[in-house]
């Protein structure tokens, strides 16, 4: 004890030491601005159109609860295990771990993830059932997203489809050695399971009227997606041996094996060019991609067009059909031009010009046709159509009352992933619809949905993370088939991640943008003002005697503390 | 055992024996060698200690000051600017009574850059509560360290031992490093009386009202007057266990002397052998070689240069707009002597930046003095003259 009397200089310390609590001195009074617990979004989890939690997944996984993170990436998309082989990842483009060694295989992640929650007891709670109903037209990814939330949140929903299977172009257009069908049945039978009830072979407009549904349901969702290729407009096009890609793909992958040429020109650039080049691989066609710009504006996902290189497939690039030649009424080839590119369009990319007098022939015994997709509207009410798109405005509400629109049919984003990430936005605004509620001017973001909440307006780069906190670790490698064995099977190419790599992938994660409970803050308080709440996630600040010095902000690793103004 | 090292790596092996727990340090030339070997010794596990890496010489000192005020035994090491940079931490780490024991390689402040030798470095924290000893030789480098951590640790408050750029950080010799059970048994392990206790928490260096705080300086000021004695004390201990006896300061056949040179640090062994050669020739002249520089020995300095005719105080730094530190500090030590027994005394800057202070500079000052031909109370050593000092073109030119 410090004598608070002294008579002596021996009665004193040799320094200043008080054993008296510090608490009595409120330092908190100090401050203008003080440090919040507020998590923001990764700069991966910005980048993903389907809204998925990557985050506080990969850190649950990190702490040894893979079942919660499972549990949290079904909880708003019922394609984890299907997104996982088939996304072309736009997230790990963006993953600040890309600076320190490699971004996170987050799409392996998924995927680990995905095949972890194959089962109902992975799925989220319902909610009361609120006894409002809900049609959704179209099987699709973007319907069925629509459909599991809708569901999830109370209503009673039935998808309606003419295929004999849903699945959309999870099931038509993607070929098993990406995705294996029964990956996709099991994510559906867990859908059946939230209680959405699947009328298929029904085709709307043909076998239910679309004012029938209206009058029978509280609301309406379009969700149908692109169905056939555009056509080529070159002479020779309507001979039998021209085949309309989406069309031969279906066919392929519902396992015909339609007698084909022996060589075949595929036309186009894009992942349905990839997937009937690859597949036609596969069921002994040597099939020759013809795209008239280079490879560099190829909208396929890379790695596709990587891997079909590697398979041995051909490309004719700056290449454009001119002319189907035809003798005695047999195709022989496929007559081309040469493309140089010009300035950019619209699009961006370059514009093809063709150079004159360039043609040649590329021996073919038939083509296929792979540029571009239409969806049929037939059915819907004129107001609801604007020229090939279902008209809906920014909430995806069309100017039909009660009837929504989202997907490839009102957007067309093109990719799976975001007609996922478009399911769960249009569930947010037809539940609020539902309820009552009034709607917002804007769709909510994805990330709306999420359990926790997060700073969405700000986005955590590398610029925002604590670089002194990172070391440069590599990202590990991810088996394949070879490429031998692969073309000649529909066998998956991709290798999954065993629980111990998911694990050790987990551990890279940077967590940006969302607390962990490193305890950084903690340790560098320079006032103790920072304590870990007992049984519960995170931690409590004692604004009494935090001065609002920022250190905890400066030094949290991953952007998850904001310093903010104190009002006074 | 003998060794053959520089003086650097004579700082390094006295603080292995001295067992710290705790080393933070930062490099920069010329002391960097020293934190080299230190680094070496942890990596291998010949020193048991956290080697803490920091970004600057303001965090080595306070990494140090934190682990002290933990209780555990501590070590830094710097030069110049660093030791500049770390002016601030250096208050704290004295008034805060931490025994920390830090070496500094003297080095010239900048600017001109420099990487030579000077004192003004380690002057320039004179008044901050720190203990200074300026070593001559390897061997005493060895001896200093190990003897600083046992007064420091007597008498709460840290050291600073010093050693000169390269003229001794980087010249090798015949060393004696003790082994480690002799050391074990001259020093015992860290035991402050007040430390940082988990059981107990406190604040340690709060807010002190007026009313308290000149109690704290008074007892750190009595602190280094007790220091004065235990450094005696511990130098002659040392001195019967190895046979290398050290006191406050050093003298040179000062018996009868009647010239004295005073002097610090590696100058001294230059100095000897000028004493000599005017011994020789019939001069009696002598070396006083200052070594504990604070605490300060005035008493013992007053007697041993009461009586003698001339004194010539070398100084290799400048209190600028006034005279060498040396110098002042020997001159107002003496004030108390009563006029018939004061000796002339003339003051010389020499060797700042690293220049040579070779035997025959040292020979043409003290002759200088002794000969009458130099009157001026302060002289600096061998530069360029200076024709327009009187009307201030020098100083603006
Ligand atoms: S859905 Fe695609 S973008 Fe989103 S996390 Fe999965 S791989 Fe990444
Ligand atoms: S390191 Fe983790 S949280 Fe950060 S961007 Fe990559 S996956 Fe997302």
């Amino acid at each position: 004890m410090v004598d608070l009397n002294p008579k002596m200089l021996e009665d004193i310390p040799v320094t200043s030491y008080s054993d008296n609590s510090t608490l009595l001195i409120k330092t908190g009074a100090w401050k203008y601005v003080q440090p919040s617990y507020e998590d923001k979004l990764p700069a991966c989890s910005h980048q993903c159109p389907a809204g998925n939690d990557i985050s506080k997944a990969l850190d649950l996984i990190a702490r040894g609860d893979v079942a919660a993170a499972a549990r949290l990436w079904r909880a708003g998309n019922p394609f984890p295990a299907s997104l996982g082989r088939v996304c072309p990842h736009p997230c790990e483009d963006q993953c600040n771990r890309g600076q320190f060694g490699g971004a996170i295989a987050i799409h392996m992640m998924e995927r680990f993830l995905g095949d972890r929650s194959l089962d109902p007891e992975f799925l989220p709670k319902a909610k009361p059932a609120t006894g409002k109903k809900v049609a959704v037209i179209g099987g699709g990814p973007a319907g069925v997203a629509a459909a599991y939330n809708l569901a999830l949140a109370g209503h009673a929903v039935e998808v309606f489809d003419d295929k004999p299977a849903a699945g959309g172009y999870l099931r038509t257009g993607i070929p098993a050695y990406r995705l294996p069908k029964d990956v996709l049945d099991r994510e559906l039978a867990l859908v059946e399971q939230t209680g959405v009830q699947f009328t298929l072979n029904t085709r709307v407009g043909r076998d239910v009227s679309f004012d029938e549904l209206r009058n029978r349901f509280d609301a309406v969702i379009v969700t149908i997606g692109f169905h056939g290729s555009r056509p080529l407009g070159v002479p020779g096009e309507d001979h039998e041996n021209v085949y309309n890609g989406v069309h031969l793909l279906e066919r392929i992958l519902a396992g015909e094996r339609p007698e084909l040429p022996r060589r075949m020109a595929v036309v186009g650039g894009g992942n349905t060019a990839m997937d009937v080049a690859r597949s036609l691989l596969r069921i002994g066609v040597e099939p020759i991609v013809v795209y008239r710009r280079s490879r560099m504006e190829m909208p396929a996902i890379p790695t596709e067009v990587d891997e079909a290189i590697a398979e041995g497939i051909r490309f004719e690039f700056l290449t454009a059909p001119s002319r189907v030649i035809i003798e005695n009424g047999k195709v022989t080839a496929l007559e081309c031009r040469k493309m140089r590119l010009g300035e950019p369009d619209e699009s961006g990319r370059r514009r093809p010009i063709p150079v004159e007098g360039s043609e040649f022939p590329v021996e073919v015994g038939g083509v296929v046709t792979a540029i571009g997709e239409t969806a049929e509207l037939d059915f819907l009410p004129d107001e609801a159509r604007d020229g090939w798109r279902v008209a809906a405005d920014e909430r995806f509400v069309t100017p039909v009352e009660g009837v929504f629109a989202a997907g490839d049919a009102a957007f067309g984003e093109g990719t799976v992933t975001a007609a996922v990430g478009a399911g769960r936005r249009v569930a947010m605004v037809v539940d609020a619809f539902l309820g009552g509620r009034e709607l917002p001017s804007v769709a909510p973001p994805t990330q709306a949905s999420w359990e926790r909440p997060v700073n969405i307006d700000q986005t955590v780069h590398v610029e925002q993370l604590n670089p002194a906190y990172f070391t440069e670790v590599p990202r590990p490698e991810i088996h394949e088939l070879d490429p031998q064995t692969r073309s000649t099977s529909f066998d998956e190419v991709v290798q999954g991640f065993t629980e111990e790599e998911a694990i050790r992938e987990a551990r890279r994660c940077m967590v940006c943008g969302t607390c962990n409970e490193c305890c950084n803050c903690l340790f560098f308080c320079p006032d103790v003002a920072i304590h870990k709440r007992s049984g519960a996630f995170g931690f409590d600040i004692d604004g009494d005697h935090c001065k609002g010095c920022g250190i905890c902000v400066e030094e949290c690793p991953r952007n998850a503390l904001s310093l903010v103004e104190v009002k006074s | 055992m003998r060794m053959v090292i520089k003086g650097n790596g004579a700082v390094a092996h006295a603080v292995r024996l001295a067992r710290p727990q705790v080393i933070s340090a930062y490099p920069i030339t010329p002391q960097t060698s020293i934190i080299e070997g230190i680094a070496s010794m942890v990596a291998e596990g010949k020193i048991d200690a956290r080697f803490i890496k920091v970004e600057s010489e303001h965090s080595a000192l306070a990494g140090c000051i934190a682990a002290e005020s933990a209780g555990a035994r501590t070590f830094t090491a710097t030069s110049a600017q660093g030791l500049a940079l770390m002016h601030e931490v250096i208050h704290w780490a004295a008034g805060a009574r931490l025994p920390i024991v830090l070496a500094n390689v003297n080095r010239a402040m900048a600017p001109g850059w420099s990487i030579w030798t000077d004192q003004t470095d380690s002057l320039s924290q004179r008044d901050t509560g720190w203990m200074q000893v300026y070593c001559q030789s390897a061997q005493e480098v060895v001896d200093s360290v190990i003897q600083a951590y046992k007064v420091s640790e007597r008498v709460l408050l840290p050291t600073m031992v010093i050693l000169d750029a390269f003229f001794l950080s980087h010249t090798y010799e015949d060393v004696e490093v003790p082994e480690p059970g002799l050391v074990d048994g001259f020093l015992p392990p860290l035991d402050l009386p007040q430390k940082m206790d988990l059981e107990h928490p406190a604040a340690l260096g709060n807010l002190v009202f007026p009313d308290r705080y000149m109690e704290f300086r008074r007892k750190m000021d009595l602190a280094h007057q007790v220091a004065l004695g235990v450094w005696d004390e511990v130098g002659r201990e040392w001195g019967e266990l190895t046979g290398r006896p050290y006191g406050l300061v050093e003298q040179y056949r000062m018996d009868d002397a009647e010239l004295v040179l005073v002097t610090a640090a590696t100058t001294a062994s230059t100095a000897r052998v000028v004493i000599d050669a005017l011994r020789d020739e019939g001069v009696a002249a002598g070396l006083l070689r200052l070594r504990v520089f604070r605490p300060f020995p005035a008493d013992l300095i007053r007697t041993i240069l009461a009586d003698r005719k001339k004194v010539v105080i070398l100084d290799r730094n400048c209190s600028f707009g006034h005279h060498g530190i040396f110098h002042q500090e020997i001159k107002s030590a003496l004030y108390e002597l009563p006029a018939g027994q004061q000796p002339e005394m003339h003051g010389v800057i020499a060797g700042l930046g690293g220049r040579d202070v070779t035997v025959e500079d040292l020979r043409g000052m003290l002759m200088g003095v002794w000969e009458g031909r130099i009157t001026k109370p302060v002289t600096w050593w061998n530069v360029l003259e200076a024709k327009g000092a009187e009307t201030g073109a020098v100083a603006m030119g």
